[in-house]
């Protein structure tokens, strides 16, 4: 019952939904048969065709790959200055 | 024509087996013929969880092999008229066997009974394709943890390359952990595999007690197990089960609300 609370008021998450968000994130690298190095390469060159458009710091573009239901998606995040002319 | 279905799961230890046995044996049950075959050629096990070891005399790779018919190396459970197990070897290698061998294996006894069930074993090498070689759909059973949902995606996957549809067996599922948010529930194995379910079973020391016995539990009294796999077996055969018991009270709702309950979603 505490445990329940605990969830319910958002303090620190069940061990369930620990497994539940690591899962999502396994199985998005598993169904799209990405290695950590190709990922890694994908990163970069996404980040090197932001950076000849907007002033951007390379090393801060992040990349997500998770799942639900049966759909992977991919997520670039990253912050943006200024364009470049 | 009858139906054949692939047991399978990627990760071993899950409840394949146990699985196979008690489907099967409700599925003769309800007055389906039903063979079992132990796809697991060199670790052979459906056959003491049958409690039929003493009775083997040819198996699987016998049959395929042409050493003996199919018939002579199927064995007859004494308990119901229409249950039949083809045991697999325990000598030979899993490539003992091809895929094609198994699949008019299978075919053949498509036409004599109404169900084959087919215990496949752990992994997605050799004996796996050999196991879903004939199949035409698939049964996958997970337990609520990371690595045998992570396998069981996987399996998924290969199922779905081989144009085998498959539904979800969750095993194993404790209520109270699941209620305390220290395991996985039912509806959050639904939504991470994407699959459609066909029961869950709960942790059951019933399961324990049957197998060191042989008899599968649907045998023997009315265990919570046993239920689930005669209600599964039901809907196998298209009947309407009822659905798992569940609390309708406020708490119940309240719980369901909060995703906590192990109820269906």
């Amino acid at each position: 019952m505490w445990t329940n609370l605990k969830n319910l008021l958002g303090y620190g998450r069940s061990t369930s939904e620990v497994a539940k968000g690591r899962l999502h994130l396994v199985l998005a690298h598993d169904r799209t048969g990405l290695e950590g190095a190709r990922l890694q390469a994908m990163r970069d060159e996404i980040a090197a065709v932001i950076a000849k458009y907007v002033e951007i710091d390379s090393e801060a573009v992040e990349i997500q790959i998770e799942t639900k239901s049966r759909q992977t998606q991919l997520t670039v995040s990253s912050q943006l200055g200024q364009a470049k002319v | 024509m009858g139906r054949a279905i692939v047991i399978t799961s990627g990760k071993g230890g899950v409840g394949k087996t146990t699985a196979t046995a008690n489907l099967g044996t409700a599925l003769a049950q309800l007055g389906a013929s039903v063979v079992l075959v132990d796809a697991d050629i060199g670790l052979r096990n459906l056959d003491v969880v049958m409690g039929l070891e003493n009775r083997i005399v040819f198996h699987v790779v016998d049959a395929i092999t042409g050493k003996c018919q199919v018939q002579k190396a199927l064995i007859k459970d004494r308990r119901l008229d229409n249950l039949w197990l083809l045991p697999a070897s325990q000598t030979d290698d899993k490539d003992a066997v091809t895929p094609e061998e198994m699949r008019s294996l299978i075919f053949e006894l498509k036409a004599s009974f109404d169900f084959v069930l087919i215990d496949c074993p752990a992994g997605i090498e050799q004996g796996f394709r050999n196991a879903i070689a004939g199949a035409d759909e698939a049964i996958v059973v997970a337990t609520p943890e990371v690595s045998s949902i992570r396998d069981a995606d996987r399996v998924v996957g290969l199922l779905a390359q081989n144009e085998i549809g498959a539904r979800l067996v969750v095993n194993r599922i404790s209520p109270h952990l699941v209620k305390r948010g220290d395991m996985l529930s039912q509806s959050d194995v639904i939504e991470i595999l994407a699959l459609e379910l066909l029961g869950t079973i709960p942790l059951d020391d019933a399961i324990v007690a049957t197998t060191n016995k042989g008899i599968p539990a649907v045998l023997e009294g009315k265990s919570l197990a046993a239920k689930e796999f005669h209600r599964i077996a039901k809907r196998l055969c298209g009947l309407a089960a009822e659905e798992p018991a569940s609390g309708r009270g406020f708490f119940a709702r309240i719980g369901r609300a909060l995703g906590l309950s192990a109820s269906p979603a």
